[in-house]
């Protein structure tokens, strides 16, 4: 995470040397604000400070004092500006001098003084570290700041102020304090909000890309190789499987992006495309089929079953179709092969000597949901299996 | 045949596919007139050349298959256009249909597949997969469920016909089965495609209407 080194050279436009401040601190153009404030509140504090200085019990020491505070503000301006103040020892240290600066204007004033001013050096000027606070630590940092040299302030002036329609200046502080503080916390909030959207994006388009890379190239290599190599025939053929194989695995992996509104839902139509190989072939509309989550386990459940009854009895050429069908109000789950089907009377004995078990777990798994199996077979016909199932629980369409 | 051999364009971005899908088709006793790596080039060659059958890959660089088929179309209307597809670009194989394309294969088929999807493409029927099939059941249903009146419905028959191809059915098998001719069971399947693509234009055309669009072009 290094950032390129900063030009030495100075560019000569000023707003130019402003704008080339800016960093990766959300709050970074607060802090710069609150420096344009500072020089502002400094200014109306020189004036002051020139205005009231013959009034003073000790003026030469109110100017050194004064002097070594402009120093700090420099500095301070310096560490808030360039980044490397905003950090909380740094702050602590502004809130800390500005109080202290407060304290020393029982030193610099008599009692008389202070009873008819402010503090010196102006509250405006030491308003800074509460600022600096609130940018630091949010609203509640900033309130401790702001109460903090209010707190300094009444204790100069010996009295704590009830009376706000005469003297606002604690009102003020912390209304602003906390005001600032709330607006760098909600910079931080959206920066950082925006900062994982954009991850996101990024990562959504990552994997975007590199499904079109995968499809465009190796998908297209793979199909043509499991294409030819069963024209071969013979070793080939079974390369051929080999790639074709890979080539099912690699499209679902980069076309498996679940679309759900609700985690209770599911799409049954990829569902039943992932059970797709070789030698089972799956229809499904375009359109998501959603179903309570549950219910698409029972129906996968339920074709599995069929799946492995065919692997097991068809015939080792037979193709399996599954066509999924959405009726509204019902879906339709058609699982057909081409395989060397079933004797009449072949079920009804199995049946009578108790061997029905798969069967009778298929039809049991669908009436449970309210729906309704059928089975068709006839020999050299393959089977038909027809699952319907109501959908009265799921989603309206949109 | 004794007819002029038919005129193939085939149309891909991948070289390694589009080179050997020719070189097949050519040993086959087409003629591949032309080739294209995109939706742009393979509307100038359609024009240039004029092929009787175009093969259209369904995603490529500079267009989806559905843009690259509706431009060769507007280009040489007499094109038959059918779709190769990798297998699981659902969306993207019913716009090619709606945008005209008259069949649709997958890539995975084997070479004689192929050439029979492709002599049935010249011969002006529609070449159907069980996958396709199940699309567009499912594109009839939805387009059923919307408010307007004009959207195209299949026949029973039609759903039916098109029911059994899902479940992977022949012409000839669903022929015996619905005790019907072949023939009638091909055009059941292009009836179905052509309401789909004729309902495609009205909303073309009502979509130009209602906007205020010139309606050539």
């Amino acid at each position: 995470m290094s950032r390129p080194p900063r030009t030495a050279a100075l560019p000569a436009d000023p707003a130019a040397l402003w704008r080339g401040l800016d960093d990766d601190d959300p709050v970074g153009p607060l802090w710069r604000a609150a420096q344009i404030f500072r020089l502002v509140s400094f200014l109306y504090a020189l004036g002051f400070m020139v205005a009231v200085n013959g009034d003073l019990d000790h003026p030469a020491a109110a100017w050194i004092l004064f002097a070594v505070l402009v120093v700090a503000n420099i500095w301070w301006t310096t560490g808030y500006l360039s980044g490397f103040g905003r950090r909380w020892w740094f702050v602590a240290t502004e809130v800390v001098v500005s109080g202290a600066m407060m304290l020393s204007t029982e030193f610099v004033a008599s009692s008389e003084w202070i009873t008819n001013n402010q503090t010196w050096p102006t509250t405006l000027w030491m308003t800074n570290a509460a600022l600096s606070a609130a940018l630091l630590g949010g609203a509640w940092w900033g309130l401790v700041g702001a109460v903090a040299l209010s707190l300094t302030n009444y204790y100069v002036k010996g009295e704590i102020v009830t009376n706000f329609g005469r003297n606002a200046t604690a009102i003020l502080l912390i209304a602003s304090s906390m005001a600032v503080g709330m607006a760098a916390s909600r910079a931080r909030l959206m920066h950082s909000r925006l900062t994982s959207a954009i991850q996101l994006a990024a990562q959504s388009a990552e994997r975007e890309r590199l499904a079109r890379e995968v499809h465009d190239g190796v998908l297209q290599v793979l199909a043509l190789i499991a294409r030819r190599g069963r024209e071969i025939g013979g070793p080939t053929a079974e390369l051929a499987a080999l790639a074709a194989e890979q080539e099912r695995v690699l499209r679902h992996l980069i076309s498996d992006t679940p679309v759900v509104d609700d985690t209770a839902d599911r799409d049954l139509g990829p569902a039943l495309r992932l059970l797709a190989d070789d030698r089972i072939q799956v229809s499904a509309p375009g359109e998501p089929v959603l179903l309570d989550a549950t219910v698409v386990a029972e129906i996968l459940a339920a074709v599995g079953n069929i799946l492995d009854n065919v692997e097991r009895h068809a015939g080792p050429d037979a193709r399996t179709f599954v066509l999924l069908e959405d009726l509204d109000d019902e879906v339709v789950v058609s699982i057909r092969d081409d395989g060397v089907g079933i004797e009449p009377g072949r079920l009804a004995q199995a049946s009578a000597e108790g061997r029905m078990g798969i069967a009778r777990s298929i039809i049991g798994r669908v009436e449970d949901l309210g729906g309704r199996a059928r089975l068709e077979s006839a020999p050299g016909a393959g089977t038909e299996w027809e699952l319907t199932v109501p959908v009265d629980t799921r989603k309206a369409n949109p | 045949m004794t007819d002029a051999p038919l005129r193939v364009m085939v149309v891909d971005d991948h070289p390694i596919w589009r080179e050997g899908v020719a070189r097949d088709l050519a040993e086959e006793g087409f003629d591949v007139v032309a080739t294209a790596d995109g939706a742009t080039s393979a509307a100038a060659r359609a024009a240039a050349v004029k092929p009787d059958v175009v093969l259209m890959d369904m995603q490529m660089p500079d267009g989806s298959g559905a843009v690259a088929t509706a431009g060769v179309l507007q280009a040489h209307p007499g094109a038959r256009v059918l779709v190769l597809s990798a297998s699981d670009e659902r969306d993207d194989v019913l716009e090619a249909i709606k945008a005209g394309a008259l069949g649709y294969l997958v890539k995975s088929a084997q070479r004689s597949e192929l050439v029979a999807a492709v002599r049935a493409t010249g011969d002006g029927q529609a070449v159907f997969t069980p996958g396709l099939a199940g699309l567009v059941l499912g594109e009839y249903r939805r387009i059923a469920r919307s408010p307007d009146p004009d959207t195209p419905t299949l026949t029973t028959r039609e759903t039916e016909v098109l029911r059994h191809v899902a479940k992977g059915l022949s012409s000839r098998q669903i022929a015996t089965r619905l005790e019907i001719s072949p023939r009638t069971v091909e055009n059941h399947v292009g009836a179905a495609l052509r309401k789909l693509q004729l309902g495609n234009r009205v909303e073309l055309a009502r979509y130009a209407i209602e906007h205020g669009l010139d309606a050539e072009g």
